[in-house]
């Protein structure tokens, strides 16, 4: 349903996106993700059909954005990260007007505009005037205008941005509704969002990908993060009695100054499930124990989303720096 | 094509729900108003009638403040229309509907348009109050008003060239006016530049003062209709430019 390829796109000699390339396809729901300025929202603008790519090539539902751009546009349904509405109208004379304005059938109107109300849960405010709404009636208004036309494809910039949590829930469970039918991509700062809606995940910093897959597989693309115990007395026997368990594929020490503790970094093969994974750090304590040392603490730092997008971003920053400073160097 | 009426009907709601547009039009009509009633207090008061001067020709052609109203009056009715969608964002939602640029451009134009002649309608009452006291050549009447829409068509055009401009609501008022006052003066050249010279020529062709008075007077010249046709299109023409530059800027 989305195509993008070595999507470039510059303003002056800022680079705000660089050489992005993914597909989404129908009946799937994708998380847009990356730190503050990585260019997020210039991608879903370039989607949306609202600013164009410096070089690159954006195809929506079959339509060149750039060439077809009002095909293109009618099969998208957006919503802009800081939801511009106008403040003199009544919601219903909102979506109304963008029910005309999306091409939407005189005699279908009046049912897409109630639909997407219902959905969008704002048929309480359908006569007030926008000004008077909260923030979160806002958001809703304007995901309701995304839904409005029924479009193959949903873009939504911060969908939940405002929202209490009842209405986060409410939103993520919509999202996954749509993903059914629709192409949805959504960008959040709010990982757990993804975590509980998308079912693919790409990752930008500073306008590149950085990864892209399945949400389970960025998740696990960090299982095999180390697992730290913090053990009493030798540290030495320790570590080469933990490296001999099957699946350990490295075992650092860390020792602290003026005590008799240490920490041991333990990392397992890629290769091995968490299963067996489990199984193993059982059997690190087991042989620890039976050695004698005593251990303090198990920790494992979780293989959250969250997790993986703090390492990721940093590692891609971590490579742009090695980066700009090989550029230096060379010249 | 199929977004004009949408965007054409919002334009006028979101005139006319505001009282912007309702203080606009009275005060409009009440410096209308004086203006007409000086007028036929003053040939009221001459003790014989000049052939070529009436009323009507006085209103629409003789007198500074049909301008003077024309250029407070059409900046505050484009300044919004780009540069408040652009400031307060709702353009994004705009430009992301399927909404051809020209679409757009000849939408909020012709929501101007009708808001302007609005304005101008209450007046028709003076050309009634005229007839019923004295004669009035109703060609003379329907080219002076062909005249006044032309002008304030051109205004509008250039008002709305400067919206798409700038952010700034008073920025692009501002611009308006100061274009249409130099337009202005350099037409006010055709009295003051020596006849026969190029500059004197120029000075002619563009002065708004020698268009209202010949449209007063019921002469419609075709040199009036290119000129304003070529003032309404370029602008307007100009405007679609720049929307679709936005996609870029």
């Amino acid at each position: 349903m989305i195509s993008v390829s070595h999507l470039t796109k510059r303003y002056g000699s800022r680079l705000a996106v660089d050489d992005l390339s993914f597909e989404v396809a129908k009946g799937e729901v994708v998380g847009f993700l990356g730190p503050n300025g990585a260019g997020k929202s210039t991608t879903l603008r370039i989607l949306a059909g609202y600013i164009g790519a410096t070089t690159g090539r954006v195809s929506i539902a079959g339509h060149d954005i750039a060439n077809d751009s009002l095909e293109a546009r009618r099969s998208v349904g957006y919503l802009p990260e800081s939801v511009p509405l106008y403040p003199e109208m009544r919601v219903i004379e909102y979506l109304r007007f963008r029910a005309a304005l999306k091409c939407v059938g005189r005699r279908k109107r009046a049912a897409y505009v109630e639909d997407a109300m219902h959905v969008a849960n704002v048929v309480d405010v359908a006569h007030q005037r926008i000004e008077v709404l909260s923030k979160g009636y806002r958001q809703r208004v304007g995901l309701a205008d995304a839904l409005l036309a029924k479009p193959p494809i949903v873009i939504l910039d911060e969908p939940t941005h405002g929202l209490d949590p009842n209405q986060v829930r409410d939103v993520r469970s919509l999202v996954r509704e749509l993903g059914r039918e629709h192409a949805v991509v959504i960008s959040t700062h709010v990982l757990s969002e993804i975590d509980a809606c998308a079912t693919r995940v790409v990752l930008i910093h500073r306008g590149r990908l950085i990864a892209e897959g399945p949400t389970d597989a960025i998740r696990e693309l960090h299982g095999s993060r180390p697992v730290e115990f913090t053990v009493r007395g030798g540290s030495a026997l320790a570590a080469s009695a933990v490296s001999s368990i099957f699946g350990v594929s490295r075992c650092d020490v860390d020792s602290a100054c003026g005590s008799d503790l240490s920490t041991l970094r333990v990392t397992f093969a890629p290769a091995v499930t968490d299963v067996d994974r489990g199984c193993a750090v059982e059997r690190c304590v087991a042989e620890l124990v039976a050695l004698g040392i005593g251990v303090r603490r198990v920790h494992e730092p979780g293989g959250s989303l969250e997790d993986a997008f703090a390492e990721l971003t940093r590692e891609g920053a971590h490579e742009t720096r090695a980066q700009s400073d090989a550029g230096q160097a060379s010249e | 094509m199929t977004a004009f009426w949408p965007i054409f009907k919002r334009e006028l709601f979101a005139f006319f729900v505001t009282p912007v547009a309702w203080v606009l039009i009275l005060v409009f009509l009440v410096l209308q108003g004086l203006h007409f009633y000086l007028l036929v207090d003053h040939f009221a008061s001459q003790p014989f009638v000049v052939e070529d001067e009436t009323p009507l020709s006085a209103f629409f052609g003789n007198t500074v403040l049909l301008y003077l109203v024309l250029f407070a009056v059409t900046p505050t009715l484009t300044m919004r229309a780009f540069a408040e969608e652009r400031r307060s964002g709702t353009i994004e939602t705009l430009l992301t509907a399927p909404v051809s640029s020209a679409a757009l451009v000849l939408a909020k134009y012709a929501a101007a348009l009708t808001t302007y002649v609005a304005m101008w309608l209450p007046t028709v009452l003076y050309l009634v109050i005229l007839r019923r006291t004295g004669s009035l050549d109703p060609r003379s009447a329907a080219s002076a008003y062909l005249g006044v829409l032309l002008v304030g068509g051109g205004y509008l055009s250039v008002g709305l060239c400067a919206s798409a401009i700038t952010k700034s609501q008073l920025v692009a008022s501002g611009l308006t006016t100061l274009v249409l006052v130099s337009l202005f003066i350099l037409g006010l050249g055709e009295f003051v530049v020596r006849e026969g010279t190029t500059a004197h020529e120029i000075c002619a062709y563009v002065s708004v003062w020698g268009h209202m008075n010949d449209f007063a007077s019921g002469i419609v010249d075709s040199r009036r209709l290119v000129y304003y046709g070529t003032m309404i299109a370029l602008p307007l023409y100009a405007t679609t430019r720049i929307v679709d530059a936005w996609k870029w800027g």
